[in-house]
């Protein structure tokens, strides 16, 4: 009886070292200060470029002709040449990057995997249901003109990443995390690609 | 700059940054495209050409030279860039080139976006390596390869419009 139950045991613990291992191999690695700084950096970067050369948000305005800095938004003056705005996004995109990166490394990883999912799938929502929106308002019948509005489209937005934050299981929000890095630049190049289509298109 | 430009003439200086530029450009094509090539073939025992020896090269070692040379690359380019925004786009928008200006204006995402994907490539690519980051190592070469050829290619489109030799 008892060596029925000693073999019983051994059997119960090298299933269970079994199942461990394979869960180490499953299981992501934690990441140093540096890597979470690296991965968020890239991913957050992604996402401010993007806004800022949509929104056309630069830090400053260089005028390359006549070696002039403008803070913020500028047009070309008469007489001075072009007005060159992507340094401008550039730093802006960076402070803010390096800004969310540094907080990404003090926060808790749960938190970090989380706040990811949401800002990412915000990201991707946002822009998806306004262009859904202005699509809708331009075919319909009557005045839906209301539509139109950029912060309508962030309720439903914030919401659906809202829940995609919390329903997500704490496993894959840290499995997905690090993939965020791929997915997230990718998606960034064929937005600012698509809005270059009135240059192709002209 | 005004000493400079008492040594060589202003032309001169930017058409020696522009094959400065041409020459780190085609040093960061050759590693990164020779490092995305390794990653992405799959092993072979038997190594008997060329294209069956890519998978040998020790691909760690590029990751700091492509750090090295993507940098400096960025930097100079955007040197030269505010000279193309005066002198090149200019005329380009003119004459009606919007696929050129497109291109290149694509060129300045693509590069910015792999400028800060670098800290993380690099963060990948130290060593030890780890077994389980190889498919995000495979992803960020190849990636950061389409980046380097797609402004490769888009910023000799432009040189050949106005720039050295055109």
């Amino acid at each position: 009886m008892t060596r029925t139950s000693d073999l019983h045991e051994q059997t119960y613990l090298v299933g269970r070292a079994q199942a461990r291992a394979a869960l180490d191999i499953d299981a992501p690695t934690e990441r140093s200060r540096f890597g979470t700084f690296a991965i968020t950096f890239g991913v957050a970067f992604a996402i401010l470029y993007t806004i800022c050369v949509w929104k056309n948000w630069p830090l400053f305005t260089f005028h390359p002709a006549v070696n002039k800095l403008d803070f913020g938004w500028h047009p070309g003056r008469s007489g001075e040449g072009p007005a060159m705005h992507w340094y401008g996004w550039l730093v802006l995109s960076a402070v803010g990057a390096s800004v969310l990166s540094w907080i990404a490394t003090i926060v808790s990883a749960q938190w970090l995997y989380r706040a990811t999912i949401f800002s990412c799938v915000l990201a991707a929502l946002w822009p998806s249901l306004f262009a859904l929106a202005v699509f809708t308002a331009d075919r319909v019948s009557f005045d839906a003109e209301f539509l139109k509005s950029v912060w309508l489209a962030a309720i439903p937005a914030s919401a659906g990443a809202a829940a995609s934050s919390y329903l997500i299981s704490s496993g894959w929000a840290q499995r997905l995390w690090t993939w965020w890095l791929l997915i997230v630049p990718i998606g960034a190049l064929f937005v600012l690609a698509y809005s270059l289509r009135p240059l192709f298109l002209r | 700059m005004e000493m400079m430009f008492d040594l060589i003439s202003p032309r001169t200086f930017w058409r020696i940054l522009l094959f400065i530029h041409f020459t780190l450009a085609v040093a960061l094509l050759s590693a990164v495209t020779l490092q995305s090539l390794s990653v992405s073939m799959p092993m072979r025992q038997v190594a008997g050409r060329f294209v069956a020896r890519f998978p040998a090269v020790r691909t760690t070692s590029f990751a700091a030279a492509i750090v090295a040379l993507y940098v400096p690359q960025v930097l100079v380019g955007m040197w030269i860039y505010t000279k193309y925004r005066i002198y090149v786009r200019i005329p380009m928008e003119q004459l009606g080139h919007w696929w050129i200006v497109g291109g290149f204006d694509g060129k300045e995402h693509a590069v910015a976006i792999g400028m800060a994907l670098l800290p993380a490539y690099w963060y990948f690519w130290r060593q030890p390596l780890k077994s389980e980051d190889s498919g995000m190592r495979k992803g960020l070469t190849v990636l950061l390869a389409f980046i380097v050829w797609y402004a490769f290619i888009n910023g000799h489109i432009a040189n050949d419009f106005r720039g050295v030799g055109s």
